[in-house]
């Protein structure tokens, strides 16, 4: 059978791109990271990949603001490329810094407007905050989601987080139901039994405690938290996970290379 | 020449602003009863004002919470409070400058840029020059390497 083929983008100040190119390993797929500037000169090389990653770090020093510029210059450059590769319903995941350069570029929460009609700004405490998060998954308990990256797992999973602007914000309240009504938001933050949280539980403030959200289709999908650093039960502090050797975050990436095949 | 402000909107946090009104607190200062943070951008090249726009409404703002404010010839908006203003000193490096020359190219304006990037605090209150100096030097500027102007 083919291997499934991901393509780790990076750029200057990405700091990710290995552990996220090992997790997708561990899950069976072949991961090449690739320099953006690579890609500017081979544009069409985009399409040899069944999956598109865009890994956590901080690109380009987070100047201006967190992924920012890495935004403007895919959008500039790569843009209908990459458009054109989310709307073919082929996996898509941005992480952290990745999350924010997918919002900020438009490719989420719509890659067919692919408007920027969300952010991700300063947390509430003007601080990096760095620690293990609870997340509550919407798709477990709606069962209605069309998310493919997150499904089979259970109510609530913990994962880490580490960023300084993660603070989810809507353009308006009309998208906000609208994310709500198509069971766009897949992981909230959450206590450990599934409620809402308080600070530092919930570590920047997001409108209703938004730490990842998918487009309606269900492939593109961005999060703060970090899956690709809890692949395995080694990982987590207290070597919590599933099967007493694998972490939360291998299901999600194992979703999307099983959802290619 | 352009300067181009950047300021929170109306209704959203300025997380950095509370932050800094939070540590003037510390000092032991009561005067302060607010801090508006701008990030301020100066920009040194042969462009329009129309590509100045540009450069701030496509690059240096975030659409959903933030606004801009262009003054030419490096004349900054008035304000009834006073301005600490905090810009790297002359021959340091100013990586933050370096991104958003390269970022300028991206959007497709390849004249030639220079660009100085650096922040301004309004901060509301009555306060003397010796309690601005005090701010200025304990929390907002690394006088090693940057140089602050009080306005």
């Amino acid at each position: 059978m083919k291997k499934v083929k991901a393509l780790i983008l990076k750029t200057a100040g990405i700091n990710c791109d290995y552990e996220t190119q090992t997790a997708f390993e561990l899950c069976g797929a072949a991961a090449d990271v690739v320099h953006v500037n690579s890609l500017v000169e081979k544009k069409d090389k985009i399409f040899e990949y069944d999956i598109l990653a865009f890994p956590g770090g901080f690109s380009y020093g987070d100047d201006i603001a967190s992924g920012k510029i890495l935004a403007n210059e895919i959008k500039n450059k790569l843009g209908d490329k990459v458009k054109k590769f989310s709307l073919s319903g082929k996996p898509v995941i941005g992480i952290c810094n990745g999350f924010q350069v997918l919002v900020k570029m438009g490719l989420l929460p719509d890659p067919e407007l692919f408007e920027q009609i969300s952010t991700l700004s300063y947390n509430d405490s003007d601080k990096f905050e760095c620690r293990w998060t609870y997340l509550k998954t919407e798709k477990k308990v709606r069962n209605e989601s069309s998310c493919i990256w997150t499904k089979n797992l259970p109510d609530v999973i913990t994962l880490p987080v580490a960023h300084g602007e993660g603070k989810f914000i809507s353009v308006n309240d009309k998208l906000l139901e609208e994310l709500n009504k198509n069971n766009q938001i897949v992981f909230r933050y959450s206590t450990k039994d599934g409620k809402i949280p308080k600070y530092p539980l919930t570590p920047n403030g997001s409108v209703e405690q938004i730490a990842g959200i998918c487009n309606t289709k269900g492939n593109v999908f961005g999060l703060m938290p970090h899956p690709e650093r809890h692949v395995l039960a080694l990982q987590h502090p207290a070597r919590e996970g599933f099967d007493g050797e694998h972490g939360w975050g291998k299901i999600i990436f194992q979703n999307a290379v099983d959802f290619v095949k | 020449m352009f300067e181009i402000e950047i300021f929170t909107k109306e209704g959203f946090k300025d997380s950095r602003g509370e932050h800094v009104l939070s540590e003037i607190s510390g000092l032991e200062i009561k005067e302060i009863t607010k801090v508006d943070y701008a990030p301020v951008y100066i920009i040194d090249a042969d462009i329009n004002k129309t590509e100045a726009k540009t450069i701030a409404s496509e690059l240096l703002i975030d659409k959903i919470t933030e606004k801009f404010e262009i003054s030419s010839n490096s004349g900054s908006r008035k304000s009834k409070n006073s301005v600490i203003e905090v810009l790297y000193k002359k021959g340091v490096t100013d990586t933050v400058s370096e991104s958003v020359i390269k970022a300028i190219k991206d959007l497709g304006i390849t004249k030639e840029v220079k660009v100085k990037a650096g922040h301004k605090y309004y901060l509301h209150g009555n306060i003397s020059k010796t309690a601005l100096d005090k701010i200025a030097i304990k929390l907002l500027a690394n006088t090693l390497v940057q140089e602050y102007k009080i306005k």
